[in-house]
């Protein structure tokens, strides 16, 4: 059996053991704390499916379980609409409201970080204004004494202990199955960097409304849920800090980027907190807790779950998962590249930022297994021309096409899965992934498109090709420059790119390993992929290029073979300086 | 000056240097000349403080820096440019250079090195105003030494100064290396582009797999076949 099957067959074996524990004649002093429990697993978790898997911190997680509260509330009590009945609408009046914030939200690039934080606390705010001010509830609170409960086992206790079990337990395995899967690879990605999600592929727009709006519905069940176990609903209670502070605190102290951190979080939480119960034991209790808390936030910074199975993995190492390949010889990457290839054509791109004119009608073709150089002063456009056509900016003029598809007017992610990659000058790897990790996302989100499984072998060949085999499991910031360099290139390559635009992937490095990397380079193109390379590394640029054009100012102002070009009067005099006549 | 005998120094538990001994005399240039991942960049780091040997001396005109905590190093006349500039970039250029001169001492005499590094990179001047992110990788790198220049060093430590420049650029950077030595500055220069460090050094080191091993005048290191071999490129003596 797979981990994964494994694993959902245990947390369900679980769900199921826990589910018989009613029949049996529990206490309902029991039934009840475990309701709790399972409630907040259920709340913990889906806070961190948006805030911990995507790192969009959100304190606005009362403002969904409070819509949910609501919308059973008024459905049941007011409309007398059967209260299971109501508990999808919840979800979907909980969803719809994430869904209408993130599409104005996140579509903002400021609102990121502690912003969004600040806005989704707002929200609270203005969601329990309206319903005190408005007949769902109006101020004195609303009784729910009078809806029927369905009986699903012998006590009341029983049946809300039931339906808690259910939301956590499927709540836990929805956790677990989006971390296996795109989406969550796609948000861990947009937690480390989200400029960089974008152009690897991953339509990070999307993705976050997706886990803000599963995020939410989750809330609003959980919502639903207890507005019948509490019986009484009132504004005070049902927005309060207590839910957005509480799913922070349960998700950050057993691992928000673990599907299980936040349910072990939530468990510890609850439990402590109900240990004492009783006058100044409970007082004590708190100050007890609070400083625990204190103590594992500083010791444990990546919480319990990922801390304990760090020391677990560290003490029993396990086999390692995918067999070590031997360095691979280009032949046998040789027709793994990319689909049909396709020429690259920009035509008179402009783009301003502010005042400064970066690009001023800058045309330029790349055919495929063609490498054309481009070289210029700094700050000429040379990184600019790269990020208009890799979409991370909008062109303000001008057309890119590649083959017959025009790249300049989709978004960033879509122009990647045509088969566009791209490197950073300076590396921008995902900080949290491991270099293998890194190089799979973009072969799962990059043109190639591989299922998260077959995308880590894709990622193991193509460290290998670029000489980091033995590096997969680091971490990047256990790499030196020249390596990372290296894992800016697996990865544009690890998305079958039919274009790929090199920013500077040589510099820093010495004469003989720059050599090294140019007979890397001639493999590429090789393989028919069109090859845009921006370098100062003259030396590379005449051995690598078969076409060089030099910009300055924004403008072309020569091209032609690497000789003819570095022979210009004007590419010596703005480019190349006196030094290097006749060099 | 600058005295470091058998300095050990480690990441968690993998050693990145383990045996590194150099001297940097009162205004001399030293380059560190080695392979990727050698340690060149940790050893330099850590003389600036951000990192703690393991063993070792370390010794800064009489100094032992190995308990100068970092934010303390530049007090004693130590400046870092790191590798890859590290500038704060939504602050204006003035503002960057600002920051190199926090401590105390160095701000009382803030207008007077301000104008020093104006007068080194007049560009600079103009664009003072100017965030530091949205300048081009060349001004980026004079922000970068101005800041260090800033707090008045007696030892600069130069990380990759030519990494990503254009070749004009680069040469306009030599020079200005030259400059500020001219002033009296001593620099230790660690550079991938090994015929350019060598040009402007007087002694250099060879740092491979985290120890020294081989020094010398530059003149004499670079006739070394070896250097030649393995840094200098096979084919060719001119790089740029």
């Amino acid at each position: 059996m797979s981990e994964r099957a494994r694993l959902i067959v245990a947390v369900l074996t679980t769900g199921v053991v826990l589910g018989t524990l009613p029949l049996l004649g529990l206490p309902a002093f029991y039934e009840s704390f475990l309701y709790l429990v399972f409630h907040w697993i259920a709340l913990a978790t889906s806070w961190s499916l948006l805030s911990g898997y995507a790192g969009y911190f959100s304190f606005g997680h009362g403002a969904f379980f409070g819509a949910g509260v609501y919308t059973t509330t008024t459905l049941a009590a007011a409309y007398g609409v059967p209260f299971l009945a109501t508990l999808p609408v919840a979800a979907a009046v909980a969803a719809l409201m994430s869904v209408g914030i993130g599409a104005v939200v996140f579509r903002v690039k400021r609102l990121r970080g502690e912003l969004f934080g600040l806005l989704t606390l707002a929200i609270t705010f203005v969601v329990a204004t309206i319903v005190l001010n408005t007949r769902l509830d109006g101020g004195p609170g609303v009784y729910l004494s009078n809806v029927p409960l369905p009986k699903l086992v012998g006590s009341p206790t029983g049946t809300f202990y039931l339906l808690a079990l259910g939301l956590a337990s499927a709540t836990v395995t929805g956790a677990y199955l989006i971390t296996r899967a795109r989406l969550g690879l796609g948000l861990f990605a947009i937690h480390d960097d989200e400029d960089v999600a974008e152009v690897e592929g991953v339509p990070t727009f999307a993705y976050k409304l997706v886990a803000f709006a599963l995020s939410a519905g989750v809330a609003g069940i959980a919502g639903g849920i207890h507005a019948m176990y509490v019986s009484y609903v009132t504004v005070g209670d049902t927005f309060s800090i207590t839910v957005p502070l509480y799913v922070v605190l349960m998700s950050v102290l057993g691992g928000a980027r673990h599907w299980l951190g936040p349910a072990v979080g939530a468990t510890l939480i609850t439990l402590s907190l109900y240990t004492f119960t009783g006058g100044e034991q409970a007082l004590l209790g708190r100050a007890l807790i609070a400083f625990i808390l204190i103590l594992v936030i500083l010791l444990l910074p990546a919480g319990v779950v990922p801390t304990v199975l760090a020391r677990w993995r560290a003490w029993r190492p396990r086999r390692v998962e995918i067999p070590a390949a031997t360095v691979m010889p280009l032949a046998a990457v040789a027709g793994r590249g990319s689909g049909p290839s396709a020429a690259l054509e920009c035509r008179d791109l402009w783009k301003s930022f502010g005042g400064i004119q970066a690009l001023r009608g800058v045309s330029l073709t790349v055919a495929p297994g063609e490498i054309v150089g481009l070289v210029g002063p700094n700050g000429s456009g040379k990184t600019t021309l790269i990020n208009v056509i890799s979409g991370h900016y909008a062109l303000d003029r001008g057309r890119i096409t590649l083959g017959t598809t025009v790249l300049s007017e989709g978004p960033a992610h879509r122009i990647a899965g045509l088969g566009v990659s791209r490197t950073y000058q300076i590396p921008r790897p995902f900080a949290h992934f491991t270099a293998l990790d890194n190089v799979a996302l973009a072969a799962s989100f990059g043109a190639a498109r591989c299922t998260p499984g077959a995308a880590r072998v894709e990622a193991r060949r193509w460290l290998e090709f670029t000489g980091l085999g033995r590096r997969a499991t680091a971490l990047p910031h256990e790499l030196n420059l020249h390596e990372r360099k290296f894992l800016e290139l697996a990865r544009a390559l690890a998305g079958r790119p039919r274009v790929i635009l090199l920013d500077e992937v040589l510099s820093g490095l010495n004469p003989t390993e720059s050599g090294g990397a140019v007979q890397l380079l001639r493999g590429i193109r090789d393989l028919g992929v069109a090859i845009v390379f921006v370098e100062h590394v003259m030396r590379a640029v005449v051995e690598l290029c078969d076409r060089v054009v030099v910009l300055n100012e924004g403008e072309v102002i020569a091209a032609g073979t690497p000789v003819e070009a570095m022979r210009e009067p004007r590419v010596i005099d703005v480019y190349l300086g006196k030094a290097h006549v006749g060099a | 000056m600058l005295e470091v005998r058998h300095l050990a120094i480690a990441y968690g538990d993998a050693p990145a240097v383990w045996d590194a001994t150099l001297d940097v005399g009162e205004s001399e240039v030293v380059a560190v000349i080695g392979p990727n991942g050698a340690g060149k960049s940790t050893l330099v780091n850590t003389i600036a403080g951000l990192q703690r040997a393991r063993s070792g001396v370390l010794r800064f005109a009489g100094v032992d820096l190995r308990t100068v905590p970092a934010h303390l190093v530049c007090r004693h006349g130590i400046g870092l440019v790191p590798e890859g500039r590290r500038l704060f970039t939504r602050l204006s250029v003035e503002e960057n250079l600002e920051i190199g001169c926090y401590r105390a001492e160095a701000r009382s005499r803030r207008s007077a090195t301000l104008e020093r590094v104006y007068g080194l990179f007049p560009i600079l001047r103009e664009r003072r105003r100017q965030l530091a992110g949205s300048l081009s990788g060349g001004q980026q790198q004079m922000v970068a030494i101005g800041r260090a220049l800033m707090a008045r060093p007696r030892l600069l430590l130069l990380d990759e100064p030519s990494l990503g420049l254009a070749p004009a650029v680069v040469d306009a950077m030599f020079e200005i290396i030259r400059a500020i030595h001219a002033e009296g500055v001593a620099i230790l220069l660690v550079e991938q582009n090994v015929v350019r460090a060598l040009d402007i050094a007087n002694r250099a080191y060879v740092l491979e797999e985290g120890r020294i091993v081989a020094e010398g005048p530059s003149e004499i290191l670079r006739r070394e076949s070896r250097i030649q071999e393995a840094y200098l490129g096979v084919r060719e003596q001119r790089e740029s």
